[in-house]
C-alpha cells in the first residue's frame, strides 16, 4: 500500500483563480480530477489522499505517477504532496510539510510524528501534552488497555490504521453518474442574464466531471429557486402550486465539453427569460450524455480551417434569433414550386442527424449529390428542366392586376416562353391549375407568371375574361 | 507604363499600391466569377476572397444570383448563408445551377442589428464558404467591421444594398452597380463603382444566365409564323400536364409557339418550356 496526500498549498485559493472560470464547489472537482489516477481517493479535512499502489505500473512507476500529478494542468498548482504507507502517515507528514522541506517530511519517521498531525488525537492534545507525549511513537508506546480507558477507542483505533494494523476505510469518492450540483448564490439574482455568472461556475464543474468520465454534453438543465418571500402575493401563489422554481433546458447536437459554446448559448436563452422574483439557488443537471469519441486532427496544419463548427453557428444563431428564423432546405419531388422544397428548421435537422441534415451535406457535399440522383439519366433531366425555374420564389404567389387582357407587374408584361401547364396536388383537395409563363418586365427583369386555369375552383367557362394571373418567381 | 510598372517592381513596393491606371496586381486569393468579362475589369481577375465585396441593385430588382451563382457553386462544399434573403431562394433553381439546396443556410433576421449579427457570426464560422447579407440601413463602421472578419476568416463575402447607398462610403473592396439592361436583350448591366484600379467607365454587359433559359429566351425572340405551331405533344409526366401551343386560344393572340432552335441532342426529351416559344 502506497498513499499520497495532496492539499493546496496555503496561499492558493481553491477557487482556483488562475482559471478562466471558478468553480461551483472546487473541494470535491478537485477530488473527481484526482479519480483518473486511482479510484481509492478519499478526502480528508482539506487535503486528500489516495491509494495508488494499484495504478503505480499504470503510470510507469511511483515517480512518473507523481510528476503526473503534479504537471500544472489544474488550475490549483502548487500543491503540496507527502507520501507514506498509511494514509494517515501520508496525511501527517503533509501538515509537517509546511515547515520542513518536501523531501524531509517524507523521510520523517512515523514514531516522529508530532501528535497534532493525527485527526483522532486533536480533541485529547492538551492531556496528551500534559502527559509528556509529543510524537505518535511515545503515543504508540503507552500500554492499549490504559489508553482506551482513558481515550476511547477511536484514539487506539486510529494508531492501529496509521500503523497499518487495521484496514483504512473510508467514504471514497465516487464519480457520480449524473451531474447535479447545486449553487447557492452569495447575492439574491433580480436578472435572469445576471444568473449566468453562477451558471458559468456550474458549467465549469460539469466540465472536469465531463473530462473525468470522458463523456460530451448533449442536453442539459438549469434550475433556478425563486425567493418566495421577496416576490408578490401573486408568485406566492405560483410557489405554492408548485412553480417556485424555473427551468431552462439547453440542447446540443454534438456532445461537446466546450463550456464556452454552452455559457454563449445559455446566455442567449437567459436573455429571454423574465424572473418574477429573484433567484437565490441554482442547480445544474445533465439530462443526457454520450462518450466522447476522440477527435482526429489532420496531419498537415494548413488543413484546419479556423472558426467554429457549423453546428455551433446554427445553436447560436437559432437561441438568438429564434428557431424558426434559420432555417436549410430539403429537396421533395412535387410539380408544385411551393411544394418542390421545405425550409425545416436548421436545428431540428442537426439534432435529428438525418442523412439529409444540414451536417451531413456539407461534410460530404459531393457524395450527397451523388447519392440523391439515384436515378442518374432522370436525375440530369430534371436538372435541365430545373434550369427553367426562377431562383427566387415568392412565398404567396402575389395577384397581378390585368389591363387589356395583359397581367401588369411594374408596368405591362410581355410573355416570352409558355405555358408550363401544371396540374397536381388534386389528390390533397387542393388542386393546382396553372400554366406558367417566363414574361419580361421593363424595369424588374424576367419574371416567372402563371396564370390559374379556369375551372380550377369551380368557375363557369363564361368568365373567361376575369383570368387571375399571378407573379411567383423572379429570375434574378 | 510598362517602364514605370517595371521600375516599381524593381523598388519593391508594398504589393497593396498599385498604380493608378492599372488594376490591383495581387488582391489576395480571388475566385473566378464565371464571366471572362467581368474577370478582366476585376482586380486579380475574380472575387475577392476574405474581403467584403458590395452589390447594389436598385429597388425591387434582383439580379443578384446571376451574378454571384457561377462563383457560390464553385467556392467549396461548405455551406452557403443568406443573411435577410428577400424571397424564399428557390433550391431547384439554384441546384440545377451547381449550389446544391443542401448547402444553403437561410437567415431571416428582420432587424438591422440581428442581421449584422448573424452576418458576422456565420462569417466567424468554419464550416461557412460564403456569406451574402442583404443589409438596407448600415453604417460604414458596421462594415467595417464584417470586413475584418471576413478578412480575418477567409470568406467569400456580399453585402446587397440598395442602390441609395452608393453615395455613402463604404470599406468594401470592390462595390459593383447591377440591374438589368433597359433593353430587350436580358442581359445584365454592371458598373463598377470602386475597385482597385482605375475607374471604370464603361458599364459592362453580361450575358449571365444559364445556358438553357438562355436558349430558351434566343428561341423567343425568334420571329416564327403562326403556322408553325407545334405539332408534337409530350407524353404529360404523371401528375402534371405539359401541352404545347396555345391552351384555348384565350391567350392574346400574339403569343404564339414554335420550335426552337437547340441543337439536335438536346431536343428528345424535356418539357414544353424547351421546345415551345412566344414571341410578343
Amino acid at each position: 500500500m502506497h498513499w499520497i496526500a495532496l492539499q493546496p498549498a496555503p496561499d492558493t485559493a481553491l477557487a482556483g483563480a488562475q482559471g478562466e472560470a471558478s468553480l461551483a464547489d472546487a473541494a470535491t472537482a478537485w477530488a473527481w480530477w484526482a479519480l483518473q489516477f486511482t479510484p481509492l481517493v478519499a478526502r480528508m479535512e482539506a487535503a486528500l489522499v489516495m491509494e495508488v499502489s494499484g495504478s503505480e505500473r499504470l503510470f510507469g512507476g511511483r515517480a512518473a505517477l507523481l510528476d503526473q500529478i503534479l504537471k500544472p494542468n489544474w488550475p490549483l498548482v502548487p500543491v503540496e504532496c507527502a507520501q507514506g504507507a498509511t494514509s494517515l502517515i501520508a496525511f501527517g507528514r503533509l501538515q509537517c510539510a509546511g515547515r520542513q522541506a518536501r523531501g524531509d517530511a517524507d523521510a520523517m519517521p512515523a514514531d516522529a510524528l508530532p501528535l497534532h498531525t493525527l485527526v483522532a488525537a486533536r480533541a485529547h492534545l492538551p492531556t496528551l501534552a500534559r502527559l509528556g507525549l509529543r510524537t505518535w511513537g511515545q503515543l504508540c508506546a503507552l500500554p492499549r488497555g490504559g489508553l482506551v480507558r482513558r481515550f476511547g477507542a477511536g484514539l487506539v483505533d486510529a494508531l492501529d490504521c496509521a500503523y497499518g494494523q487495521r484496514a483504512e476505510v473510508y467514504p471514497w469518492v465516487i464519480l457520480p453518474e449524473v451531474f447535479d450540483a447545486p449553487l447557492e448564490l452569495s447575492a439574491s439574482v433580480e436578472t435572469a442574464s445576471a444568473l449566468l455568472f453562477g451558471a458559468r461556475r456550474l458549467l465549469a464543474q460539469l466540465q472536469v466531471w465531463l473530462r473525468a468520465r470522458q463523456r460530451g454534453v448533449l442536453a442539459l438543465e438549469l434550475l433556478w429557486e425563486l425567493d418566495a418571500r421577496r416576490s408578490n402575493a401573486l408568485h406566492v401563489d405560483a410557489h405554492h402550486s408548485g412553480a417556485g422554481q424555473g427551468r431552462l433546458v439547453l440542447r446540443t447536437a454534438q456532445a461537446t465539453q466546450d463550456m464556452q459554446h454552452l455559457a454563449r448559448l445559455l446566455g442567449e436563452q437567459l436573455a429571454q427569460v423574465t424572473l418574477p422574483a429573484p433567484v437565490l439557488y441554482l442547480r445544474l443537471r445533465s439530462l443526457q450524455t454520450q462518450p466522447l469519441a476522440g477527435e482526429s486532427v489532420s496531419l498537415l496544419p494548413d488543413d484546419v480551417r479556423q472558426g467554429d463548427s457549423l453546428h455551433q453557428l446554427l445553436e447560436r444563431l437559432s437561441a438568438r434569433l429564434g428557431a424558426e428564423q434559420v432555417r436549410c432546405a430539403t429537396l421533395h419531388a412535387d410539380h408544385r414550386p411551393e411544394r418542390m422544397q421545405r425550409w425545416s428548421v436548421a436545428v431540428n435537422a442537426a439534432q435529428a442527424g438525418s442523412a439529409k441534415g444540414l451536417g451531413f451535406a456539407i461534410k460530404s457535399g459531393a457524395a450527397c449529390a451523388h447519392s440523391t440522383g439515384a436515378g442518374g439519366q432522370n436525375d440530369s433531366k430534371n436538372i435541365q428542366e430545373s434550369a427553367l425555374y426562377p431562383t427566387w420564389l415568392l412565398a404567396t404567389p402575389l395577384r397581378l392586376t390585368v389591363h387589356q387582357g395583359n397581367p401588369q407587374y411594374q408596368g405591362p408584361l410581355t410573355l416570352l416562353a409558355g405555358p408550363q401547364r401544371l396540374e397536381s396536388g388534386w389528390l390533397e383537395g387542393d388542386a393546382a391549375l396553372r400554366d406558367y409563363y417566363v414574361a419580361r418586365s421593363a424595369t424588374a427583369g424576367l419574371v416567372w407568371v402563371y396564370r390559374e386555369r379556369l375551372g380550377a375552383k369551380g368557375a363557369g367557362v363564361g368568365i373567361q375574361a376575369q383570368a387571375c394571373w399571378y407573379l411567383h418567381g423572379l429570375f434574378a | 507604363m510598362p517602364a514605370s510598372a517595371h521600375l516599381l517592381s524593381r523598388i519593391g513596393v508594398h504589393p497593396d499600391v498599385w498604380q493608378a491606371d492599372a488594376l490591383a496586381g495581387s488582391p489576395g486569393r480571388v475566385l473566378a466569377t464565371g464571366d471572362a468579362v467581368l474577370d478582366a475589369q476585376l482586380p486579380g481577375g475574380g472575387w475577392p476572397l476574405g474581403a467584403l465585396s458590395e452589390i447594389l441593385q436598385p429597388p425591387g430588382v434582383y439580379s443578384e444570383w446571376r451574378l454571384l451563382l457561377p462563383a457560390l457553386a464553385r467556392c467549396g462544399t461548405g455551406a452557403v448563408v443568406l443573411v435577410g434573403a428577400p424571397q424564399i431562394p428557390f433550391g431547384p433553381a439554384l441546384g440545377a445551377q451547381g449550389l446544391l439546396p443542401q448547402r444553403l443556410l437561410w437567415v431571416a433576421g428582420q432587424a438591422g442589428a440581428q442581421r449584422l449579427w448573424a452576418t458576422e457570426q456565420a462569417l466567424r464560422c468554419a464550416d461557412v464558404d460564403a456569406v451574402l447579407a442583404w443589409l438596407v440601413q448600415v453604417r460604414p463602421e458596421q462594415l467595417r467591421r464584417l470586413q475584418m472578419a471576413a478578412a480575418e476568416y477567409d470568406k467569400l463575402f456580399f453585402v446587397l444594398r440598395p442602390e441609395q447607398a452608393q453615395n455613402e462610403s463604404s470599406p468594401a473592396v470592390l462595390r459593383l452597380w447591377v440591374a438589368p439592361t433597359a433593353d430587350q436583350s436580358d442581359a445584365l448591366e454592371v458598373r463598377a463603382l470602386k475597385r482597385r484600379g482605375p475607374p471604370l467607365t464603361q458599364a459592362l454587359r453580361l450575358a449571365a444566365r444559364p445556358a438553357r433559359l438562355a436558349q430558351l429566351l434566343v428561341a423567343s425572340q425568334m420571329d416564327v409564323a403562326p403556322t408553325l405551331v407545334a405539332t408534337r405533344t409530350a407524353l404529360p409526366p404523371e401528375g402534371a400536364h405539359f401541352t404545347l401551343g396555345r391552351p384555348g386560344g384565350e391567350i392574346s393572340p400574339t403569343l404564339v409557339a414554335a420550335r426552337t432552335a437547340l441543337p439536335p441532342g438536346e431536343t428528345g426529351s424535356g418539357d414544353a418550356l424547351d421546345r415551345t416559344a412566344a414571341c410578343a
